[in-house]
């Protein structure tokens, strides 16, 4: 405890005289992070000041100069209507609902894939899961309402097995997996793509030396495959956390209407339908703050978990 | 050589300064439009469009328009004022008391309109506007735009009476209670065949019930002069639960609610056919039953679709639905006109209501976009070519567009006339007869902050609670909770403010 209190203003000096010298000594280097230093200070910092339009009663006319200093008032507003939870919540369930069911349907189908032998009947297959990534989420969801509808095929083939059917659209507890399902059917065959070029990196005569040893399919995957597409895995993972909030508007705003909206609200529906579409952009803008500071404070404690585990994160 | 240069120089000054001269009779006028055909091409003033041509010549106006599909039109509003340095210098306002129209005009984005509006020896048209309307667009008592003029009694039911004859109605219903009993019998004809033809859009066939029911608009007033919301009307329950029973008896798809308001005509227009009765603008019953002439050999003489409207509910008493304020929407100019352009733009808005303007911009050029017949009245084709009207209407469509939405048509309508078919005569004959039946909000006008605020997402909540209601999936306690939600979330304070603004002017 002592050495340690002894040490560390002499640390910290050590810290910038260090990094001094380091200047000197690798100046070049110094000098060819500038321009990405710039571009970061002048297209990513710079327009955070932006978020002053949240503190005042903003208007476009007047400029963030002259309109009215209203101080925390527009998060006071949100947080004193009790909906600000169910936004929250509904963002939340969505957000991890998708880190547990869409996440890992693209290693699932990419190991599948990697099982198939035949290689045209691979590159065909391929070729045909990357197909929906380039269709608008407008037309997937158009093409949902005509097979889920009271008209379509699979709302009349429920009716058939089950005596009564499920009302896919309207029905709040379906309309998550409604969004999960759309999601996978979109993005899996898409997502394979990083983990099929991990894939081509793992060495055959590993698995030449297992197959000596006896070990059948299931085992070579489990021990072989798996844990050399793990570090991609978890590097993904990471990187999907930083978003876990974002669940984006346009998917949620096709799929809501009057009986589901309970749990189609989220934070980014709140501030598209309240800001863009009402106008209030000092209010949604507050929103959209407290909405970063979750994020944040999400990002820092998965790292912090993930580092826990003994696993790289992501700093 | 240093003549020859001074010479090109005065030269080159003189034709700047007449160049100048002229710009300044031409003017050109950047206008933001809704546009209802943005999937069909548009001819520009460049491209030799006969009816910019022809305001061209008559007013001097290039008009350059930005088209914002009629769709996304309130979020473009939103974000091009947002952006003060790039705005038009004219444009549609969808809402008149929207919370971006007061905080906008508030801010100072649009020119104060009021003293033009006053001013009838220069600009006598918009001066010939009705000031009752002019009063329910007014913010803070000041004029920021000239509304878009619509008749008040235009909302009310068609149906097709084919059907009702299968159930008995071979006349009209004439009270609220036989038109529920009509309903729900229509209802009992087939389980595929529904009775309302409902959409996304539920206010329109909520509030032609409710307020047809006897309830009030939005807002009432009671017997102590206190103001509550219409949902919380007697009159206004009953209603909902007619809706509600008519939609447990098969009567109402029970997908309504995923329908855009866009394919509103679907289900009326499917094969088979699939709803047999909207409550909506009665307009649209007209060109229903046109449509239905042209394209299932409907007998012009024996109309199928029938308007009904202004029914005595059981205390007698009739109401009708506002389909508007007498306006749907204003034209604001907004400060991107310079302060000495603004009279100029004041003076073509003038124009834009004249027989001309107005024929031009609703209808376009004669000979190009619409005819006059040997009978007297406008058509959409020239005579005798009835068969090739859809090629006609898609050439009119490049050329005239949404131009219509600049049309405010504030002293009535001055085109040329068109064929008065007997559904169309009965329709015009309502808008007359029928005006003093419609009921109004009381805190229109009323300025509540918190109404602003939060109006908008309060109302959407009361109104998923009534779908929910309607379709089952709630019962009373569930609405009645939906509503003490409104209460706590701002609705008392809406009330509250509504209240002393009420008791203030008393």
């Amino acid at each position: 405890m002592t050495t340690k209190a002894v040490n560390a203003p002499g640390r910290k000096v050590g810290y910038w005289r260090k990094l001094g010298l380091d200047l000197v000594k690798n100046k070049w280097l110094y000098i060819m992070m500038i321009p990405g230093l710039i571009y970061f200070l002048l297209f990513k910092y710079l327009p955070m000041w932006g978020i002053i339009i949240a503190f005042e009663d903003y208007s476009p006319f007047l400029g963030p100069f002259k309109s009215t200093w209203k101080g925390l008032y527009w998060f006071q507003r949100f947080f004193a209507t009790s909906k600000w939870w169910d936004y929250l919540q509904n963002t939340l369930i969505l957000s991890f609902m998708s880190i547990v069911f869409t996440f890992p349907a693209p290693i699932i189908l990419a190991l599948m894939l990697n099982e198939i032998r035949s290689v045209p009947y691979k590159k065909v297959t391929q070729t045909l899961l990357y197909m929906p990534h380039f269709i608008s989420i407008v037309i997937v969801v158009s093409i949902t309402y005509v097979i889920f509808g009271t008209d379509g095929i699979i709302y009349k083939l429920t009716m058939q097995m089950l005596g009564h059917s499920i009302d896919y659209l309207g029905d709040p507890k379906v309309f998550r997996w409604m969004i999960v399902g759309q999601s996978i059917w979109k993005e899996t065959g898409w997502g394979t793509i990083i983990f099929l070029a991990a894939l081509t990196n793992v060495d055959t005569q590993l698995y030449e030396a297992a197959m000596i040893d006896g070990a059948n399919r299931a085992q070579r995957l489990w021990h072989i495959t798996l844990p050399a597409i793990r570090s991609t895995i978890v590097l993904m993972l990471v990187l999907r956390m930083g978003s876990v909030l974002d669940t984006g508007y346009e998917h949620l705003i096709l799929m809501s209407n009057a009986l589901n909206r309970s749990v189609s609200q989220t934070l980014d529906v709140f501030v598209y339908q309240n800001g863009i579409v009402n106008g209030q952009l000092s209010y949604t803008t507050a929103v959209g703050v407290m909405k970063s500071v979750v994020s944040v404070i999400l990002v820092v404690s998965s790292n912090k978990i993930a580092h826990a585990l003994g696993e790289e994160g992501l700093y | 050589m240093k003549k020859i240069v001074s010479l090109f120089l005065c030269m080159a000054l003189l034709l700047s300064v007449m160049s100048f001269a002229a710009a300044e009779e031409d003017m050109t006028l950047n206008v933001m439009l809704p546009d209802f055909y943005s999937d069909s091409d548009f001819v520009s003033l460049e491209d030799g469009n006969p009816v910019l041509q022809k305001i061209y010549e008559a007013t001097g106006v290039k008009l350059n328009i930005r088209w914002v599909p009629d769709s996304g039109y309130g979020e473009n509003t939103t974000t091009t004022l947002a952006d003060p340095s790039n705005m038009p210098e004219v444009m549609v306002m969808q809402g008149v008391r929207d919370a971006i129209m007061i905080s906008s005009a508030r801010a100072g984005a649009f020119w104060d309109l009021t003293d033009f509006v006053a001013d009838a020896e220069n600009y006598p048209n918009l001066a010939a506007g009705e000031k009752s309307v002019y009063d329910n667009i007014a913010i803070d008592g000041r004029l920021y735009g000239i509304y878009r003029g619509r008749a008040y009694a235009r909302a009310g039911i068609y149906y097709r009476n084919d059907y009702a004859a299968q159930v008995g109605y071979e006349n009209e219903p004439t009270n609220v209670e036989e038109f529920k009993d009509m309903c729900l019998k229509m209802a009992a004809i087939d389980p595929n065949l529904y009775v309302f033809n409902m959409c996304k859009y539920v206010a329109g066939t909520i509030g032609i019930m409710t307020v047809m029911n006897g309830a009030p608009f939005q807002y009432g007033i009671n017997a102590e002069g206190k103001i509550y919301p219409a949902f919380e009307d007697e009159a206004f329950q009953e209603g909902l639960d007619f809706i509600r029973e008519l939609y447990a008896a098969g009567g109402i798809d029970p997908n309504f609610m995923t329908i855009e308001s866009g394919n509103w005509n679907d289900a009326e227009r499917s094969d088979p056919l699939k709803a047999l009765m909207r409550l909506d603008c009665l307009d649209n019953g007209y060109r229903y039953e046109e449509w239905l002439e042209e394209n299932k050999g409907v007998d012009p003489t024996k109309p199928v679709v029938s308007l009904l409207t202004a029914l005595p509910d059981k205390n007698g008493k009739i109401q009708i639905w506002p389909q508007n304020i007498g306006a749907s929407g204003e034209i604001v100019v907004t400060k991107a006109v310079p302060e000495d352009k603004l009279p100029k733009v004041m003076k073509f808005l003038d124009w834009c209501n004249s027989a001309e303007g107005q024929t031009l911009l609703n209808c376009g050029v004669e000979n190009e976009t619409y005819w006059i017949h040997s009978d007297g009245f406008r058509y959409t084709y020239p005579e005798g070519e009835a068969e090739n009207s859809a090629t006609y209407a898609n050439k009119t469509n490049t050329i005239q567009h949404s131009l219509n939405q600049l049309g405010m048509n504030v002293n009535g309508d001055l085109t040329p006339p068109t064929a008065a078919t007997p559904l169309r005569a009965e329709y015009s004959q309502n808008l007359v007869d029928n005006a003093q039946y419609v009921i109004g909000n009381p805190c229109y006008t009323y300025d509540s902050e918190t109404n602003n605020l939060m109006g908008a997402s309060l109302n959407q909540e009361v109104e998923d609670a009534q779908v929910q209601y309607i379709a089952g999936k709630i019962d009373l306690a569930g609405l009645q909770a939906a509503y003490a939600n409104w209460h706590a979330q701002g609705g008392d304070d809406i009330l509250a403010e509504y209240q002393a603004i009420y008791d203030a002017a008393k």
